[in-house]
Order: C-alpha cells, then sequence, then structure tokens
C-alpha cells in the first residue's frame, strides 16, 4: 500500500508547512518588539528522521499532549541575518522569502495529492 | 489540538492590531505637535511613545504580540519666544511639544511596512487553507 504511505508523508510534509507559516507569522509579528528572536522550524527531513515519541498515559488524569503539530516540531532560533539596536533579529524580507518558499512547497504538495487521488480513483472506477 | 494556519491567522491579526495602536498614537503626537498648555507657564502635549511585548497564546502554543505599554516621551520642550501668547511664561516664552515631526514620519512608514508584512502574512496563511480545501474540490 505505497499510496496510502504518500498521503501519510504528504499530510506530514503539509502539517510541517503550516506549523512554518506559524512561525513566520510570529516573527512578522514581533518584528518591532525589543529583545525578540527570530524563529525557525527544524528542517523536514530532520523532523522525518526523527521517531515520534509519544508519552505514555500511566494515570487517567494525565493530560494528552498531542502528537503531531507546534508541540511536536522543535523550534529553534534562527540565523541572525541582522540586529538592530533593541536586540530584535526579525529581517523582514528573509520572513517574505520564507513565506514564498511555503506557498511553493504546499502548492506542489497539493498537486502531488491531488495527482495520486486521481490515480487512485481512476484505478477504482476503472 | 489547534490549526496552526489558524495560529498563524491570529498572530498575524494581533500584529495588525499592534501596528494600528501605533499609527494612531503617531497620529495623536502628529495632531498634537502645535498644542500648547492653557495658562501662562503651562507645560504643553508630551509626545507619547509605544513599545511592543511578545505574549505566549496558550491556546495556540506561538508568540503573538501585544501593546506592553503607551509611555511618554520625557525629553525637553521647544520653547519660542512669543510673549502675546496666553500660555507664555513671566519671561515670554511658550513651551511648544516634544514632537519632531521627522521622527513621526519616519515611525509611520515603519508601522505601514510592518503592517504590510502582516498583511502579507494573512494573505498566504489563506492561500494555503484554500490550496488544501481544493484538495476536496473537481477530484
Amino acid at each position: 500500500m505505497q499510496g496510502i504511505h504518500l498521503f501519510d508523508l504528504a499530510s506530514r510534509q503539509a502539517e510541517w508547512l503550516s506549523v512554518r507559516q506559524a512561525t513566520v507569522s510570529g516573527n512578522v509579528a514581533n518584528a518591532n518588539t525589543p529583545g525578540f528572536k527570530a524563529r525557525d522550524v527544524e528542517p523536514f527531513h530532520d523532523v522525518l528522521a526523527q521517531s515520534q515519541l509519544t508519552m505514555a498515559a500511566t494515570n487517567p488524569k494525565h493530560q494528552e499532549i498531542d502528537a503531531s503539530g507546534i508541540a511536536a516540531t522543535a523550534l529553534r532560533k534562527d540565523a541572525v541575518t541582522e540586529q538592530n539596536h533593541s536586540k530584535n533579529t526579525v529581517n523582514l524580507e528573509m520572513e517574505m522569502v520564507k513565506s514564498g518558499e511555503i506557498n511553493r512547497e504546499f502548492a506542489l504538495n497539493t498537486s502531488i495529492v491531488k495527482a495520486f487521488h486521481r490515480m487512485m480513483m481512476s484505478s477504482v472506477k476503472g | 489540538m489547534s490549526d496552526p494556519l489558524q495560529a498563524a491567522l491570529k498572530v498575524a491579526a494581533s500584529g495588525l492590531s499592534a501596528q494600528s495602536t501605533r499609527l494612531r498614537i503617531v497620529s495623536e503626537n502628529l495632531a498634537n505637535a502645535q498644542s500648547t498648555g492653557k495658562t501662562a507657564g503651562s507645560d504643553p502635549y508630551r509626545r507619547k511613545t509605544v513599545s511592543f511585548a511578545t505574549e505566549l497564546d496558550r491556546t495556540t502554543g506561538v508568540e503573538t504580540v501585544r501593546i506592553a505599554e503607551v509611555g511618554k516621551d520625557t525629553s525637553a520642550f521647544v520653547e519660542e519666544y512669543e510673549p502675546s501668547h496666553p500660555a507664555a511664561d513671566t519671561r515670554g516664552y511658550v513651551k511648544y511639544p516634544n514632537v519632531s515631526m521627522v521622527v513621526e514620519m519616519a515611525d509611520m512608514r515603519e508601522a505601514n511596512r510592518s503592517y504590510e508584512a502582516n498583511l502579507q502574512v494573512v494573505k498566504q496563511a489563506r492561500e494555503l487553507i484554500a490550496m488544501t480545501v481544493d484538495l476536496l474540490r473537481n477530484s
């Protein structure tokens, strides 16, 4: 069932891209906050390489921690390209570049999913 | 679990509101650039400053921005010799606000630029959501 595996992979990448978009949006919103350090998410191949660890709930009172989403995607400090006098390291131009990258990758991702879905549908319908 | 794209929209919205507050403060400063005191020797309008702070949004886990405080610029007032002015002190000097047009214009442009960047993020997030929804269409 390799087709199904592709859908899983595609949805994980879409999830990662959305988290990255949320991070970019946090950076842009805090572009004028004194002392704010720009962030970025770990590269996708690193996220893919690490096995998903979920916490075992040994007590019914334990709170469930999301296996996916922002909690699972590690954030790291972005490379400092500029720093202004109030110790803010957000570079708006770099954020726009990142945002464009996310858009492109997301478009590619959804196109591939669409193509695979069409292939599956044509094999099912005959 | 919350949707990261919804979180992105939320953060951008907080940025938009912070920058518009900043623009409001700039316009208050510009509007009152010539506001002197009413009585003789009294202080005129004092320039307002605005500062931002990061705030962790606990429901989505992302960092939004908020207005930390609207402060006062403590720099000295501009004094001009106008003995006939109702706000002139005993020496004939009138205190004018410590508002500099150039500084306010620069601040305005900066706020405008940041606002546009936030708006761009909103557009981007909406596009990503639309792309996902389009998967359901014509398939």
